[in-house]
């Protein structure tokens, strides 16, 4: 009886909700829909409905042709007990460490660039350092790969020409170097993206407070910790979230340099998971490594935003 | 071009010991910066050297940069890549266009138009602009061989224009939000239609914020490998991140037309750099920021 009067409730006040809308917004409600419906169509069918579907996807064994069959959590417990999975792992971390410590370089090189004092080399400056972006990133990785290169590369030739020929190395072809090969590709670790986001939040601290600096006469140390870092915080925070999700899921710089190789000794867990999904072809467990990466990745970043201090109005 | 710190008066009275000791400090952190920027350009320079020298050349005399110069090299290269850079223009360019025509009306409509499930709508635009991508991969392939599309341009345009929604529709909504209620109001009140308010106004007003979308989807389609290798199998089809890449296995030791191809590669983007430069920085330093 209740429900039976819930449901008539509901109806007629969806009726006569549906016909204040018509009153207040009339055409325009509809105008309204039909302008977001493309971009909502499109986020929905090409990007939410993928993710669903891969966590969905990630409790079934499937060859991604023929019919998938449900195993439930035995994915994951798969995953956990997968020895090259703990390997790409502890690849990954080292990768990670290497992230965080190397966005350093890249503030660094902010601070000092934006108190050059005139305005036509800090111009000039910011041009330099927006090059590497508009020079596909593969352009640099295949450049990177010559360079390393045991016998045409940059590094044997020019320890050849210093004498130095017992220092030569593979490099990418050493277990034991590729990792800190791959984290050198960065040199100088200026990463222009990250560059970009400083020096916009260092340009938009207001005239006053470096004039305030100025006047207390503080040393270039003191005024970096005390004034100058604290104020890019949020923008920290935000290239520091791109950084840790970036190791954690990203796999394209060891997907072109060395495949993952020698043997594990570079693989990663993103990379790891295309190889099961598209060599494999194990898309139900590749899914599920998605998934973990997914969750991981998401936690870490919201761990961040929660407890890394930053301005909250990074806007 | 307006430097960070401001020449006070305050700063220039100084004793002129400090004033000398501050002219050491601005060569100190001009060289710095200059040394970084040429380690940073570094692979590129190497690049640049490689692309005109023989096979001999790189092998013997790596660090010389001599006469003969073999800008054949660039014509064989050329040959090569040229497909390639045409592939990666039109789904860069379709792309580009696609994804900002309906970002462009649903961030219209979200910033000005009231209508029923907006803020749902809106909510789950803004969702997945927090959840990593990790997870999609696999799925959109099997999506894009369901629909049938593959090894053809679509799953790049179609797919590359559904992820970008969520960040464009909420910085260009900002920005809308931002324009003055008034000219709305004033063409509503002259009779003009939605539509008409939306071509002839809001586009218009935010011609700056388009640019700087454009710039942004077209590199990513641009600079996107993993993508457009999986779901483009015939070579002549795909773009000329995979197409470099395929060259540089196919061939090992042709060292100098490699550079001149990698060259080749990045010179159309360098070439609109140059000629928008002002407009590129500043759109990538805002688009940096506007999160």
């Amino acid at each position: 009886m209740a429900q039976a009067a819930a449901a008539r409730a509901g109806a007629s006040l969806r009726k006569t909700s549906r016909k204040s809308l018509r009153n207040t917004w009339g055409k325009s409600a509809w105008i309204g829909l039909a302008f977001v419906a493309p971009a909502v169509a499109f986020s929905l069918v090409f990007d939410w409905y993928p993710m669903l579907e891969g966590m969905y996807r990630s409790l079934f064994s499937w060859d991604g042709f023929g019919k998938p069959l449900f195993v439930g959590l035995r994915n994951f417990a798969d995953i956990f007990r997968d020895e090259v999975f703990w390997i790409a792992v502890k690849n990954m971390l080292f990768f990670l460490a290497a992230n965080l410590v190397l966005m350093f370089p890249t503030i660094i090189a902010c601070v000092v660039l934006f108190r050059i004092r005139s305005g036509r080399a800090q111009f000039v400056y910011r041009v330099l350092f927006c090059i590497p972006m508009v020079v596909p990133y593969m352009v640099v990785i295949l450049m990177w790969k010559f360079m390393y290169n045991p016998q045409y590369g940059v590094f044997n030739n020019l320890l050849a020409l210093l004498d130095l020929k017992e220092l030569q190395r593979t490099w990418l072809g050493d277990p034991r170097l590729v990792k800190w090969c791959i984290v050198f590709m960065g040199f100088p670790f200026v990463t222009t993206n990250a560059a970009l986001i400083y020096l916009g939040g260092l340009k938009s601290i207001s005239e006053s407070v470096w004039e305030a600096a100025m006047l207390d006469g503080c040393g270039p140390v003191r005024k970096f910790v005390s004034l100058e870092f604290p104020l890019i915080a949020g923008q920290f925070k935000l290239n520091l979230i791109g950084a840790i999700s970036g190791a954690i899921t990203g796999y394209g710089l060891q997907m072109i340099l060395t495949k993952g190789g020698p043997g594990h000794s570079s693989l990663v867990p993103g990379l790891y998971m295309y190889n099961q999904a598209f060599s494999a072809k194990r898309f139900g467990f590749a899914s599920a490594i998605g998934m973990v990466l997914f969750l991981v990745s998401l936690l870490v970043t919201l761990l961040t935003m929660r407890f890394v201090k930053g301005q909250e109005d990074i806007k | 071009m307006t430097s960070g710190y401001p020449r006070s008066e305050i700063a220039d009275s100084r004793p002129s010991k400090r004033k000398a000791l501050r002219s050491v400090g601005e060569v100190f952190k001009n060289l710095y910066i200059s040394i970084t920027c040429v380690c940073l350009l570094l692979p590129l320079i190497i690049m640049l050297s490689m692309s005109v020298k023989d096979k001999h050349q790189v092998v013997f005399d790596f660090f010389r940069i001599a006469p003969p110069f073999h800008f054949e090299n660039y014509a064989v290269a050329l040959k090569y890549i040229s497909p390639y850079v045409v592939n990666s223009v039109f789904m860069a360019v379709a792309t580009t266009a696609l994804s900002v025509l309906i970002a462009c009306l649903a961030a219209y409509a979200f910033g000005r138009l009231e209508f029923p499930g907006k803020n749902l709508l809106f909510g789950l635009l803004f969702a997945k602009m927090m959840l990593p991508g990790i997870m999609n991969l696999i799925p959109s392939f099997t999506l894009a061989m369901k629909m049938g599309i593959l090894d053809t341009t679509l799953p790049v345009i179609l797919f590359g224009a559904g992820t970008a929604q969520p960040y464009w529709v909420f910085v260009l909504r900002t920005f809308v939000k931002g324009q003055p209620q008034e000219l709305f109001e004033a063409m509503r009140i002259d009779g003009a239609g939605e539509v008409r308010i939306f071509t002839q106004l809001a586009v218009p007003l935010l011609r700056p914020m388009i640019t700087l979308m454009s710039i942004n989807v077209f590199l990513a389609v641009w600079n996107d490998y993993i993508w457009p290798l999986v779901t483009i199998q015939t070579q002549s089809r795909r773009p000329l991140t995979v197409g470099i890449a395929y060259l540089t296995q196919a061939h090992p030791g042709d060292f100098g037309m490699l550079a001149a191809a990698y060259t080749l590669a990045a010179l159309p983007l360098v070439i609109m750099f140059m000629l928008g430069m002002r407009q590129f920085i500043e759109g990538l330093t805002a688009g940096a920021i506007k999160l």
